[in-house]
């Protein structure tokens, strides 16, 4: 007699495709270089059931034009990923993403929540926001400067040196 | 009078022509450039305004200027003693309080070369940035003040003590209790003691003024109290340095 084997799919009681609501708000003001600045992110369980263990993370690109790229945020000192143990139905949790602003031009900010019982991770709307330029140090200015100074110093020591030898001579 | 400038011009030129002093200064221009380097290679410094920059780098400038100060002036007459060239000077019809003065012209020269060696290092972090004629300025005041009263004390110290090193031990552990509440940071000194031990300190106090006038874009009236305080010191340290020269023994 042969045995069938029937392999069903392992069926979780995942949440609705929708159950988990994410988002992520800029601080009011402009930015500069160096800046510290403080986003506001937010997880909602809109769902009917309590989602546990999701992880939330920042995601942080570059959207100058033409060069594009995604940003590492060690670089930037941001926050690691959030992991929230258990979001009961309705509730919300709130998170400060601080940052420090070390780059210029424009970037795009987003949130994204991975629910272990979803296939697709959540994230939230990409927030675009412009950092301007500061005067900073110029390194055109200080290389010659930090190379040449202690240079002409020993040249101008040698020459005092070989002068008063000469006149001992 | 006469007599004093020759003794002067033998401080300058064995303070700068010689190899000793040639190297003293060579380290100090090392040590600009080396934080010079890492204020455009370390992310975090290179973030700094040129404000910030102009008076950290200022702070570097007073405390070489001030180590040079302190050495020299432990140098000066307990130096003398242990080369066993002080009775030479002693037996001159110059009086111990003008060779004391003459020395204290040498260590001020030494912080006029210190202070000319610096200027490009300052012109190159902050020369896109703000305040930098007004660092200038308030950067050779404070400075001047500075490196007169430690030398001066120093001076006298060594005029009074029988060895080089014994000097220089006490002149260094002076310099670093100045420096230390600069060191452990701004936040521990705007607690009430901090505050106080900063209003005495003259190293706490020019630090204070050249960062108000640098980052803060201060005026010279909130520099008074400052400046009265290095004025205050000064004064005490001629009266200290004759008391201590007015007879000097072997």
């Amino acid at each position: 007699m042969a045995v069938c084997v029937l392999l069903l799919p392992v069926v979780c009681p995942a949440a609705d495709s929708g159950s988990v609501h994410v988002t992520i708000q800029p601080p009011a003001g402009t930015f500069k270089m160096g800046d510290k600045p403080v986003f506001k992110g937010t997880v909602t369980n809109t769902g009917s059931n309590a989602c546990q263990g999701l992880v939330v993370y920042l995601s942080l690109v570059s959207l100058k034009a033409g060069r594009e790229h995604p940003v590492d945020l060690e670089d930037w000192s941001a926050q690691k990923a959030v992991r929230i143990n258990r979001l009961a139905p309705g509730e919300t949790n709130r998170q400060d993403w601080s940052m420090r602003l070390i780059g210029s031009g424009r970037f795009g900010i987003a949130l994204t929540v991975v629910d272990s019982n979803e296939n697709r991770p959540i994230v939230s709307n990409l927030v675009r926001f412009d950092v301007q330029q500061k005067a900073t140090i110029s390194s055109a200015r200080i290389l010659p400067v930090a190379a040449g100074e202690p240079l002409l110093l020993i040249v101008i020591f040698m020459l005092f040196q070989w002068r008063r030898r000469s006149r001992r001579a | 009078m006469s007599c004093v400038i020759p003794l002067i011009y033998k401080e300058f030129t064995e303070d700068f022509f010689s190899s000793r002093g040639a190297a003293v200064y060579l380290v100090g221009c090392g040590i600009l450039s080396v934080f010079s380097l890492l204020l455009v290679s370390n992310t975090e410094l290179s973030l700094l305004d040129n404000a910030q920059a102009v008076y950290m780098m200022g702070a570097i400038i007073i405390g070489l200027a001030l180590l040079i100060a302190v050495i020299l002036g432990s140098d000066g007459f307990a130096g003398e003693r242990d080369r066993e060239t002080l009775e030479i000077m002693l037996i001159t019809p110059v009086r111990p309080v003008d060779i004391a003065m003459a020395k204290l012209a040498g260590i001020f020269f030494s912080w006029l070369i210190v202070f000319a060696l610096s200027i490009p290092y300052l012109w190159a972090v902050g020369s896109t940035g703000q305040n930098l004629w007004p660092a200038f300025i308030y950067l050779f005041i404070a400075g001047s003040f500075l490196v007169l009263i430690f030398g001066g004390f120093m001076l006298g110290l060594s005029a009074r003590m029988k060895t080089f090193k014994g000097a220089l031990s006490i002149g260094l552990t002076l310099f670093l209790l100045s420096a230390g509440p600069i060191i452990i940071g701004p936040s521990l000194r705007q607690s009430t003691i901090g505050r106080f031990i900063d209003r005495l300190n003259p190293f706490g106090g020019a630090l204070n003024m050249i960062d108000s006038v640098v980052v803060d874009s201060q005026n010279i009236f909130f520099q008074l109290p400052h400046l009265a305080v290095l004025i205050l010191y000064t004064v005490a340290m001629f009266w200290f340095l004759y008391a201590m020269t007015r007879r000097v023994e072997l």
